[in-house]
C-alpha cells in the first residue's frame, strides 16, 4: 500500500453530480480529486440520458454551464395512431398540422398550476432537507426549518384555492389529475409519460403528480445541446478541471479507509491509497456502505439501504439509420422534436403492467429523438441516429437477458416506431440496446435506476435515500453522499452534488 | 426439538422438565415464559428463597432464547451488536452484555458464551432471531436459533459445588465465575446465574435435560436441593442488583410508545459501553447522549420501613414527582427494604437528597399511605465472598 497523494476531498464517481460537487469544493479553494471507474466521465448523463432538462440554473451559473440552458427548447410531439399528432411547445398545444387542440386551454392552465407548485417545492431542492429530530433548541435545525417555514409561507401566498389544490394533488396520481382536466388521448398520454419516466410506476401510482412537478422544476423545457449529452458530460468535466479538480478515470475505489469513525483515505483497485479528510460518494448508498465496511453502520441503516427501492425500468435504444426517417404530416423542422409514443393515459398504465411481473414490454412508452437532424455535425455519411428511452423494461427478466429477449425488445420498439415512421425497420443498420442491467453494469447505478433510488414519497426529501441519512452525511465522519440517490434526486440537475458539497463545508469537516 | 409437532400447540407448552416440576408442585402456580410453562412458585416462596441463600436450588431455564453465532466473522458481528468489547472476552468465558438500537436504546441484555473466536452462544430474554439476521447481513456468520435444541437448568446456592461433586461433576472445582466448560461430552457448565450467589448453569441437549435433572436431584438430598420458581428468583436478583428486561427497562423493540427506551448509560452500565472498540450499534447516539446528558437514571435504593415499594412513585422534597420504583422487595437476608428505581435526571445521581417514596399499603381493606425516605446505594445489596471463591468452599 503506497500513499500516492493527499487531498482535502476525494469524490467517488465522475458522473455529473460528482463533478459538480468537486467543482463546487475546488472553487472554495479545496484540493479535490474525482475517481471515476469508467474510462470516461459523465456517468448516466452520458450513457442513458439523451435530452437535457432540469439542469439547475444555480449549478449552471456557478459552474459556467449557462450555454447548456440556452437555445430553443425542443417541441414535444405525442404521436397519435390516427395521424392527429399533438404538438406541445412550452405551454402551447396544437395539432401538428396547426389546427387548434380542444384541450389547449385546460393543458395551459394545468401546467401553469403545476409549475407554480413546482416552484414552491423547488425551494427545498437547493437545500439540505429539514430535520426535525434536533429539537427546536438546535441552531442547525432552526436554520433548516426556516426553509420549510418559507415554503409554508409561499404556499399560503398561492392563495387559498391554489394552496388547497396543491395539498390535494401533491400525493395523488397523474392519471386522475390529468383525466380530470381532459379526455384521454395523446395529450393526456404525454403528460402521464412524463410523470412516470425513470420510475417504477404507472400513471395510476401514487406520487406521480410529485414526479411530474419534479420534472417541471426548472420549467420543463427540454433541450438538445450541441454535441448531445456527450458534450454535456464534457462541459461538467471541463468545469471541474477548470476549477482545479484532479480527475482520474479508469480505476474505481475499492475501499474507503476509516480510522476512529472518521474517513482518512480511499484505496483504489490497484491498491493505491489516497489520503483525504472527506469522501463524497456519488455511488449508490449500498455500494458506498460496502466500500466503507458494513461494520461501521448501524444495523437499521444497513437494513434500510439494502431495502431501498431501486428497480430500474428505463432502457435505452440507439438506432443507427441509413437515412433520416419521416413521419407523415410532420415537417422537417417538426422531425427535430421529442417524440412520445404514449397514445393515452390508459396506454401508459398498460405499459407498466408487464414490468411489474418482470416480463418484457409489449407496448412500452417511448421517448425518441433524432439528434442528427438538429446537429448535422454528428451525422456521418448521411447516417442518422434515433435515440429512444424505453419506459417499463425489467432490470432482469425471468431467466435473464439473452439475445432473443434483447431482439424482442428491439423489434417491439422498432415496430412501434414503424407505425409512425414507415420503412424505419429497413433503415436500421445497428441497434444498440442498453437494458437497465447494462446501465447498472456500466454506471453502477443500483438497478440501473434513472434516479439511483425510486422517487417515491417514502424516498424523497427527509427520507432520501433512506430515513436517517437525508443530510448527505453518511454515518461516518467525513463521508458524504453526493449522487442522485441523495436529495433532491435524479435527472441532470447537479443539485445533489452541489448541496452535498455545501453541507460538507457547513459541517466544518475541512476547517 | 425432540420431534416436529404436527400442529401448532395451543397455549403454553411443557418443557422437558415440566413433568418433574408438576409432580412436586403444591401450588400449581405457573406462568408463561416465552411460550413455555414455567413455575412461579412450586411450594412456598419463603422456602424457595431461603434455599437459594442457604442450600441448593434448581430452576428450569430451558425457555431462555439461545442463538448460536458462528463463522469467520462471528466476533465482528457480536462486536457490532453489543456495547462491550467481545474481543476481550477469552475463549471459555461468559460475558454479560447489552445491545442497542441505532438510537442507543437497549434492545435486550443477555449473556454471551464464547466457545472460540468463531463460535458463540447468545442467551437472552427476548426473541432476537430476525435482529441477529439483520446484524449478520453482509458478514460471514451463521445465526442458528438453538432455543429449542439446548435446554438448561440453573443450580444456585452455597452448597451447589458440593452437590455437583456428589453428582460426579467435581470437575467444575477450578472454574472461576463466568468460566464456561464442557465437563462431559454434550454437557456444558457455566459458573453463572441470576442470584449473586455461588451457582452454575448447566446446558445440554433438549432431550438430555430430564436425565440431568434426575442426576442432580439424586445427589441433592444432602445439600438441601429444592426446585424453585420465578418469584423467589426475583427476590434474589433484586438483592444482587440485577436488572430484568420488561421490568426495570422496556426492551425498545417491544415498546409501543415513544421515548420508552433507555440507554445502557441510563441503566448504569457505563463500564460495559466500550466506545474505544470501534463502531457498534447505537455508538454515535450514545456518544451524543454522553455529551448531551442522560434523561434518566436507574439506581439501587434502600427504602425506609419494611413495606415493599414495588411500583411506588418517588418525590423530591415530598412534592415533585421525580421517579418510580421498578422492582422492590423486602430482603429477608439483608433485612432491608430494597429496590431498583428509575429517576428523571438529574435526580438519583446529581441530586440524591430529600427523596421520598410514597408507598400505599392495604391493611385488610383499609388503604394507608406512607411517605418514607430513601438512600441511593452504589453496591449490590447482597454480596458474599462465597459467590466468588475458587475453588468454592465445601459444606
Amino acid at each position: 500500500m503506497s500513499v500516492s497523494a493527499t487531498y482535502d476531498v476525494v469524490v467517488i464517481g465522475g458522473g455529473h453530480n460528482g463533478l459538480t460537487a468537486a467543482a463546487t469544493l475546488a472553487k472554495k479553494g479545496k484540493s479535490v480529486c474525482v475517481i471515476e471507474k469508467a474510462e470516461a466521465f459523465g456517468g448516466m448523463a452520458r450513457e442513458v440520458a439523451h435530452l437535457l432538462y432540469n439542469l439547475h440554473p444555480k449549478v449552471a451559473r456557478e459552474l459556467g454551464l449557462g450555454a447548456l440552458n440556452e437555445g430553443k427548447p425542443l417541441s414535444t410531439i405525442s404521436l397519435a395512431e390516427d395521424g392527429n399528432h399533438v404538438e406541445i411547445s412550452g405551454d402551447t398545444v396544437r395539432f401538428a398540422d396547426g389546427a387548434a387542440h380542444p384541450d389547449a386551454a385546460a393543458y395551459a392552465e394545468m401546467i401553469r398550476r403545476l409549475k407554480k407548485f413546482a416552484g414552491v417545492l423547488g425551494q427545498l431542492s437547493t437545500k439540505t432537507p429539514p430535520k426535525l429530530d434536533g429539537g427546536l433548541t438546535s441552531l442547525a435545525t432552526l436554520g433548516e426549518l426556516a426553509g420549510l417555514a418559507k415554503m409554508g409561507l409561499d404556499l399560503k401566498r398561492l392563495g387559498k384555492k391554489d394552496m388547497n389544490e396543491f395539498l390535494r394533488v401533491i400525493l395523488t396520481n397523474a392519471y386522475d389529475l390529468v383525466l380530470d382536466e381532459m379526455p384521454d388521448g395523446p395529450l393526456a398520454g404525454a403528460l402521464c409519460a412524463d410523470a412516470v419516466r425513470g420510475n417504477f410506476v404507472g400513471p395510476r401510482s401514487p406520487g406521480t403528480v410529485f414526479n411530474l412537478m419534479y420534472r417541471l422544476g426548472q420549467g420543463g423545457d427540454v433541450r438538445l445541446p450541441k454535441g448531445g449529452m456527450i458534450a454535456v458530460a464534457r462541459a461538467f468535466e471541463d468545469a471541474a478541471r477548470k476549477a482545479g479538480v484532479d480527475l482520474r478515470a479508469g480505476q474505481g475505489v475499492t475501499r474507503v479507509l476509516i480510522e476512529n469513525d472518521t474517513v482518512n483515505g480511499v484505496e483504489l483497485e490497484d491498491g493505491t491509497v489516497i489520503n483525504t479528510r472527506a469522501v463524497l460518494s456519488s455511488a449508490a448508498p449500498k455500494a458506498t456502505m460496502e466500500m466503507a465496511g458494513i461494520e461501521h453502520f448501524d444495523v437499521e441503516a444497513a437494513r434500510r439501504m439494502r431495502h431501498m427501492r431501486c428497480k430500474g425500468s428505463v432502457a435505452k435504444l440507439t438506432l443507427t439509420l441509413k437515412d433520416a426517417p419521416s413521419i407523415k404530416g410532420l415537417s422537417w423542422d417538426q422531425m427535430k422534436s421529442r417524440f412520445l409514443i404514449a397514445p393515452s393515459a390508459a396506454a401508459v398504465e398498460r405499459s407498466f403492467n408487464p414490468v411489474k411481473y418482470n416480463e418484457l414490454p409489449t407496448a412500452p412508452v417511448i421517448e425518441a429523438v433524432i439528434p442528427t437532424l438538429s446537429d448535422v455535425e454528428v451525422a456521418s455519411d448521411g447516417r442518422h441516429i434515433l435515440s429512444a428511452n424505453i419506459q417499463h423494461v425489467p432490470h432482469t427478466p425471468e431467466g435473464g437477458w439473452d439475445d432473443a429477449k434483447r431482439r424482442h425488445v428491439i423489434n417491439t420498439v422498432v415496430a412501434q416506431l414503424e407505425t409512425h415512421m414507415p420503412g424505419l425497420a429497413a433503415l436500421v443498420e445497428s441497434p444498440d440496446l442498453l437494458t437497465p442491467a447494462d446501465i447498472e453494469a456500466r454506471t453502477g447505478a443500483p438497478g440501473g435506476h434513472w434516479h439511483h433510488a425510486e422517487m417515491g414519497v417514502d424516498q424523497i426529501l427527509t427520507v432520501r435515500p433512506v430515513n436517517g441519512m437525508a443530510h448527505y452525511r453518511f454515518a461516518i465522519g467525513g463521508l458524504y453522499l453526493c449522487g442522485a440517490a441523495a436529495h433532491p434526486g435524479g435527472d441532470v440537475t447537479g443539485l445533489p452534488g452541489r448541496n452535498s458539497a455545501l453541507q460538507l463545508l457547513k459541517d466544518g469537516v475541512l476547517s | 426439538m425432540s420431534k416436529t409437532p404436527t400442529a401448532v400447540p395451543v397455549g403454553a407448552i411443557p418443557t422437558p422438565l415440566y413433568e418433574r416440576m408438576e409432580a412436586i408442585s403444591t401450588t400449581k402456580s405457573w406462568a408463561n415464559w416465552a411460550g413455555y410453562i414455567s413455575p412461579l412458585v412450586l411450594d412456598t416462596v419463603e422456602f424457595e428463597y431461603f434455599a437459594i441463600r442457604n442450600q441448593s436450588t434448581l430452576f428450569d431455564i430451558s425457555p431462555m432464547h439461545k442463538y448460536r453465532i458462528s463463522g469467520p466473522d462471528a466476533l465482528k458481528v457480536l462486536n457490532r451488536l453489543v456495547t462491550r468489547d467481545v474481543a476481550k472476552l477469552r475463549d471459555g468465558r461468559v460475558g454479560y452484555a447489552l445491545w442497542c438500537d441505532e438510537e442507543g436504546m437497549v434492545i435486550d441484555d443477555g449473556t454471551i458464551f464464547r466457545y472460540t473466536e468463531t463460535d458463540f452462544l447468545l442467551c437472552c430474554q427476548e426473541t432476537m432471531y430476525s435482529w441477529l439476521l439483520d446484524s449478520a447481513w453482509g458478514f460471514e456468520a451463521d445465526i442458528i436459533d438453538e432455543s429449542h435444541t439446548i435446554a438448561g437448568v440453573s443450580l444456585q446456592g452455597p452448597t451447589t459445588f458440593s452437590l455437583l461433586k456428589e453428582a460426579g461433576l467435581g470437575a467444575v472445582e477450578d472454574m472461576k465465575p463466568f468460566d464456561l466448560r464442557e465437563v462431559e461430552p454434550g454437557l456444558w457448565v457455566s459458573r453463572t446465574g441470576f442470584t449473586g450467589d455461588l451457582g452454575y448453569e448447566l446446558w445440554t441437549a433438549w432431550d438430555d435435560i430430564a436425565a440431568l435433572w434426575d442426576r442432580l436431584w439424586a445427589a441433592g438430598g444432602n445439600w438441601g436441593l429444592r426446585a424453585i420458581g420465578a418469584e423467589a428468583l426475583n427476590m434474589v436478583r433484586i438483592e444482587a442488583g440485577f436488572i430484568a428486561a420488561g421490568v426495570d427497562f422496556q426492551p425498545v423493540h417491544t415498546a409501543m410508545r415513544l421515548h420508552r427506551g433507555r440507554s445502557p448509560l441510563e441503566l448504569g452500565f457505563e463500564k460495559l459501553v466500550h466506545f474505544e472498540k470501534g463502531h457498534f450499534n447505537g455508538r454515535r447516539a450514545l456518544l451524543q447522549q454522553r455529551e448531551d446528558g442522560m434523561k434518566h437514571h436507574l439506581v439501587k435504593i434502600d427504602i425506609g420501613g419494611f413495606k415493599p415499594a414495588d411500583g411506588s412513585l418517588i418525590y423530591h422534597r415530598k412534592k415533585k414527582e421525580v421517579g418510580h420504583v421498578t422492582s422492590g422487595v423486602w430482603s429477608p437476608t439483608m433485612k432491608q427494604n430494597i429496590a431498583l428505581a428509575e429517576f428523571k435526571a438529574p435526580y438519583g445521581k446529581a441530586i440524591q437528597d430529600d427523596l421520598w417514596v410514597e408507598i400505599y399499603v392495604n391493611e385488610e381493606g383499609q388503604w394507608d399511605k406512607r411517605i418514607v425516605p430513601l438512600t441511593v446505594v452504589d453496591k449490590p445489596f447482597f454480596q458474599n465472598a462465597r459467590s466468588r471463591a475458587t475453588p468454592p468452599k465445601s459444606f
